[in-house]
């Protein structure tokens, strides 16, 4: 059932803005980055490049803006190769957005940063100005014209440097990755600002979702190969092919309601009591007791505010809120990291600002930049760094190093450089590292954080075996759904929410309250849902029928064997009501649909019954 | 350690001013014109390193790094290291604006002179280059604690106890820094050998591999 | 060398005076770093913002960033030539009434002085102990220790050191805080300041945040591992790696600023925006700190005999 690539074909009269022929590229490294690569992008196209890490995306996208130089094969922008004056004109009509945006925000204030790219364009200063003005105000900054981009957060220096491009009206954005990190509100706000776009488009990006609401056209990369090159839409209806790829994000539509596959799922311990409605009598077999727990910035900001908060052993809970709310803060307060006034008791001990420190004998926590945790020279020293520093016997450190890497699908990679690997790799590596201090409680911030599908499901696979207490900070409501039974919601630093996982995926009222958006989310997973039912696919046919027809004056008709390629629309639903199911199978004759109940093992593939009889038209 | 404004007589504050921005111009005509925002941006990593502080024992130690400068520099050495002082002295007034030129020529003579010595002497193996890059870390303070001794005494006899002292001051302060330029370069060795490959600026037609942030 | 005068005191002086100076300056120390840290806007402010009163409308802010900078840096450099403790005083005077002209918060300057103390306290110490002595020289003896003779002129001299640090840190606010960093290093551009190096500079004070950010955040990573620095020999091992991760990070985002850098079209330096005046009040101003500083020297040169 899977297809080569097809590649879509432009109208004959229309220009293409690229032409890739044969594109290869290797680095000093030896290391093949891109391989034959034809391509054509038409003015005007929305191109999302997906696939693996590694597959040679971001190496493409650095060859579009002549960043890279062709090593083999040929690129034309715009009819003519992208080197010295063609080039330089180039760069000032192609944008470039880089995953990180400090990498892009290189001047001191904002405003001089969205300068730059109108004056290197040969821009009056007043005009220059003037198109800042705009660019800042497009992007709901111009405010913060004059401040330095330390002091903006993730999200607006994201769209600062979006608006140092949108200066220079660009006729092409190119996206790195434009949502890694962003909360779902942010996310919204950029994918407007996308969709205002009127350029060609060309967009790397692991979230397909994201993808799906801007871009038409998929690009597919595997090990530097264009894999397939087709519509949006049919790429998404095609689950063969984004399984393949690793790219096989369906397993995460789980998240759209569907509360009966919770009991065949979860295998949690039976000790384990989930309360309802969150609230529990304090008592002996609390591990984390917060009464009235605060934290205020030397600068007066409020991040937490009265917390009363009990956490027993191996609960799992999530803590969800927009960015800024203070789930940080609260998390790096119940590792210790930072005091804050009230209560604190973990286990049988009062934690003070003396003895806060030794929380992290109980408490690990992954963070959400792996760099950020990652930097001994090789593997065996990394995950060995916490033991060592609890000051065991080495005997038990190399046990516990084999372990933990074990644990985590890492075994053998003692000697491996952490820096070298993959971001899923590393991901895990960060995890073995605080699994090996072997900590009651294990705290993940945001661990979906820049991977692919095929990680994420991975990391999914590890976390569900673990036997730990568990407190989950993600904006990833498929993640929540999976690991975690209880959710606390937090709103400015006040707990405004502790009730149950199903609960919080039943709550309506949290957009209006802290901008907590999934539902453009779950909008675009229910669309996606019904095209991968309504999908449309073609393969050889083998049929065998009547086929009347006339030699001259005499017509006659006998049965005709043929084989040839043509399309199906199928067509299937999922009812909850088994009635309204099982009428549909019944009425499925001249389009084919079939309707049943929701089943555990979402996704799933269909037989094609009796499609070889199906009548159809074709030429003779 | 730095000379704050006011110490040096004028005749040598200017004096060193001039002898190390014409140093200083050199080290920017060495490094390709498009490689200066390189240097600018691992300028800020090394003044960053140099503002981590880690208690050690009664004291608490903060590494100057001269030998790792020059090592991974060159030449560009000399030109990284005006600017960190040059923000230092903008931002926490450590160093005086107009001792400025002294500090430089303090600082940056040194790691001009030890990576240079680095790159002659470190050889393959990672062992070996870890004991030089430690022998040429230990060094470049030595050496700035000396060029530090011979401005002070240059400034009159006045000061050549104060001198003294200051060299003095310096030496387990090289210990330190040799044992930490040691393991530095033995992770640079392990983790990113091209670094130590040849200085900066000389690596200006490698484009090396895809290094967008792992997260 | 014999004809020096000499004071003596009884040894237990000596220990009584120490540790009253001591405590002194331990107590003005502690109250001023609380008077400062009172005052930081930001919790995070470790790195304080150059440029954090350039929205000001003083004669300071109004001044050509161009003719500011030769009259400051020149009244800078005749201040450190000064040589007598009462010339220095009305250099330091003229300084603290420049701060109040450009109506900068005082806690900014403090903290500059602040910062000096170590390097200055040592002055303090040790000249009066290692200067040698000369006839007309005054000596503090205590008891026997003829060893500890404590010079007076040593103590001058370390003064007038201090005196002129200050000045001169005193003038940095003036100097930098007065206008937007881009600005004042364009005007030391126009002056003949090689453009790399200011450019260099631009860029260097940006990505310097950018890695205090990822230090602070890789130190929170190894103390959620129980790191404890100095608690152990291997921290030296430990602060190795760090410092060698920190430089890895930076080598590689060096090249992908680059790159972000030549994707909006960099050409080998960045475009100049600052417009300058020049106005005749700009040189009159800067004739008025010359002209103070020239006759400063000239005054101290008179008084002291000789250049």
């Amino acid at each position: 059932m899977h297809q080569l690539a097809r590649n879509l074909h432009l109208q004959q009269d229309e220009p293409a803005l690229y032409k890739l022929c044969g594109l290869s590229y290797s680095y000093p490294n030896g290391q093949t980055a891109l391989k034959d690569i034809d391509l054509d992008i038409a003015p005007g196209d929305r191109i999302a490049i997906i696939g693996q890490n590694g597959a040679g995306k971001s190496t493409l996208l650095k060859h579009l803006n002549g960043l890279l130089p062709v090593q083999q094969g040929s690129l034309t922008y715009k009819g003519q190769a992208l080197v010295e004056d063609h080039l330089r004109q180039a760069r000032l009509e192609i944008g470039l957005l880089f995953q990180d945006p400090d990498d892009q925000l290189f001047c001191n204030t904002l405003q001089e940063d969205v300068l730059f790219g109108p004056l290197n364009q040969g821009l009056e200063i007043t005009a220059a100005i003037a198109a800042t003005e705009t660019a800042l105000t497009a992007v709901g900054l111009v405010g913060a014209a004059q401040r330095a981009p330390h002091k903006l957060s993730y999200g607006q220096r994201k769209r600062a440097g979006l608006a140092g491009l949108l200066a220079m009206s660009p006729d092409i954005l190119l996206l790195d990755e434009p949502t890694a990190n962003l909360d779902p509100h942010q996310e919204e706000v950029l994918l407007q600002l996308l969709k205002d776009f009127t350029g060609t488009l060309i967009c790397i990006t692991h979230n397909l979702l994201f993808a799906y609401e801007i871009c038409e056209r998929a690009v597919v990369l595997d090990q530097g190969h264009i894999h397939h090159d087709y519509t949006f839409k049919e790429l998404v209806s095609h689950k063969a092919s984004l399984r393949e790829h690793g790219l096989d994000f369906t397993f995460r539509f789980a998240a759209a309601p569907m509360p009966e596959d919770l009991e065949t799922e979860d295998q949690t311990p039976p000790t384990i009591k989930t309360h309802p409605d969150g609230h529990v009598a304090p008592g002996s077999s609390q591990l984390i007791q917060l009464q009235n727990y605060g934290f205020t910035y030397p600068d007066g900001t409020e991040a937490l505010v009265g917390l009363d908060l009990y956490i027993s052993r191996g609960e799992t809970l999530a803590i969800v809120g927009e960015n800024g709310a203070g789930k940080t803060t609260l998390v790096s307060c119940l590792i210790g990291l930072r005091c804050g006034s009230g209560e604190y008791q973990l286990g049988d001990k009062q934690v003070t600002d003396a003895n806060r420190r030794d929380n992290c004998r109980q408490i690990g926590m992954v963070f959400q930049d792996s760099s950020d945790q990652l930097f001994c020279p090789s593997c065996y020293e990394e995950v060995a760094f916490g033991p060592r520093q609890l000051g065991l016997p080495k005997e038990t450190i190399k046990k516990r190093v084999a372990e933990a890497l074990d644990q985590v699908g890492l075994a053998g990679f003692d000697e491996r450089v952490p820096l070298h690997l993959s971001g899923g790799e590393r991901k895990r590596l960060a995890l073995a590292a605080v699994l090996a201090m072997q900590p009651q409680v294990l705290i993940l911030d945001e661990p979906t954080a820049g991977l692919d599908p095929a990680g994420e499901e991975l990391l999914l696979g590890i976390l569900k075996s673990l036997d730990v207490t568990l407190i989950l900070i993600s904006h990833d409501l498929f993640f929540i759904r999976r690991l975690t039974r209880r959710t606390l919601v937090l709103h400015e630093g006040h707990l405004v929410q502790d009730y149950s996982t199903e609960a919080f995926f039943a709550d309506t009222n949290l957009t209006s309250l802290n901008q907590l958006d999934f539902t453009y989310r779950n909008r675009c997973s229910l669309e996606i849902m019904r095209l991968q039912h309504e999908h449309e696919h073609s393969h050889r046919h083998h049929h065998s029928h009547e086929h009347p027809h006339r030699h001259g004056d005499l017509v006659h008709s006998h049965p005709h064997e043929h084989e040839h390629e043509h399309v199906h629309i199928y067509n299937h639903t999922h009812h909850t009501e088994p009635d309204k199911a099982s009428q549909e199978s019944a009425n499925s004759v001249q389009e084919p649909t079939h309707g049943h109940l929701p089943r555990a093992d979402s996704p799933h593939d269909h037989e094609h019954p009796n499609h070889e009889d199906e009548t159809h038209d074709h030429k003779h | 350690m730095h000379i704050s404004d006011g110490v040096l007589p004028t005749t040598i504050a200017l004096g060193t001013g001039v002898v190390s921005l014409a140093i200083a111009t050199w080290s920017a005509k060495r490094s390709p014109a498009e490689d200066l925002p390189k240097v600018a941006v691992i300028s800020a990593a090394f003044f960053v390193a140099s503002l981590v502080h880690i208690p050690l024992g009664p004291t608490s130690i903060h590494l100057l790094l001269p030998g790792i400068v020059g090592a991974l520099l060159g030449p560009a050495a000399f030109l990284a290291i005006l600017l960190g002082l040059v923000l230092q002295s903008l931002l926490f007034q450590f160093g005086g604006l107009t001792a400025l030129g002294a500090n430089a020529l303090m600082m940056g003579l040194p790691a001009l002179a030890c990576g240079l010595l680095f790159q002659t002497l470190r050889g393959q193996s990672r062992k070996r280059q870890a004991i030089t890059g430690a022998f040429c870390g230990g060094l470049g303070v030595l050496g700035s604690a000396l060029i530090l001794a011979i401005l002070l005494a240059l400034s009159g006899e006045d000061f050549l106890g104060v001198a003294k002292l200051a060299l003095l001051a310096h030496l387990p302060v090289v210990v330190i820094e040799a044992i930490a330029a040691g393991f530095i370069v033995s992770f640079l060795v392990r983790v990113k050998p091209e670094l130590l490959e040849a200085p900066f600026t000389l690596r200006k037609e490698q484009i090396l591999p895809d290094t967008k942030p792992k997260r | 060398m014999t004809e020096h005068q000499t004071i003596h005191f009884a040894a237990y002086w000596l220990p009584l005076l120490g540790c009253g100076v001591i405590l002194c300056s331990w107590l003005a120390m502690r109250s001023l770093r609380r008077m400062i840290t009172a005052r930081q806007t930001t919790a995070d402010e470790q790195i304080p913002t150059i440029d954090a009163g350039a929205a000001g409308t003083s004669l300071i802010h109004r001044w050509d960033p161009r003719f500011k900078i030769i009259a400051l840096l020149g009244f800078a450099f005749c201040a450190v030539s000064l040589h007598s403790p009462r010339s220095v005083l009305v250099a330091l005077l003229l300084t603290i009434i420049t701060v109040s002209i450009a109506r900068i918060p005082w806690h900014r300057p403090l903290r500059r002085l602040l910062a000096m103390n170590g390097f200055l306290v040592m002055f303090l110490i040790v000249m009066p102990l290692t200067v040698p002595t000369r006839i007309s020289d005054t000596l503090i003896i205590f008891g026997d220790w003829q060893l500890m003779a404590f010079n007076l002129r040593g103590l001058e001299l370390a003064l007038v050191i201090i005196g002129k640090a200050w000045c001169v840190a005193l003038l940095m606010e003036p100097l930098l805080a007065t206008a937007p960093l881009g600005a004042t290093l364009e005007g030391l551009t126009r002056l003949g300041l090689p453009g790399k190096i200011s450019e260099t500079l631009l860029i260097a004070h940006r990505y310097l945040f950018v890695f205090l950010g990822e230090v602070q955040r890789m130190r929170s990573g190894m103390e959620a591992r129980a790191f404890r620095p100095g608690r152990r020999w291997d921290t030296l091992r430990d602060l190795g790696n760090f410092v060698g991760m920190l430089l890895v990070r930076s080598f590689e985002r060096t090249h992908r600023v680059y790159a972000a850098m030549q994707a909006r079209g960099y050409n080998g330096s960045l475009p100049h925006h600052h417009q300058f005046r020049g106005a005749t009040s700009d040189w009159l101003q800067t004739m008025v700190w010359l002209g103070l500083g020239l006759g400063l020297v000239l005054a101290d040169r008179l008084h002291t005999g000789g250049f």
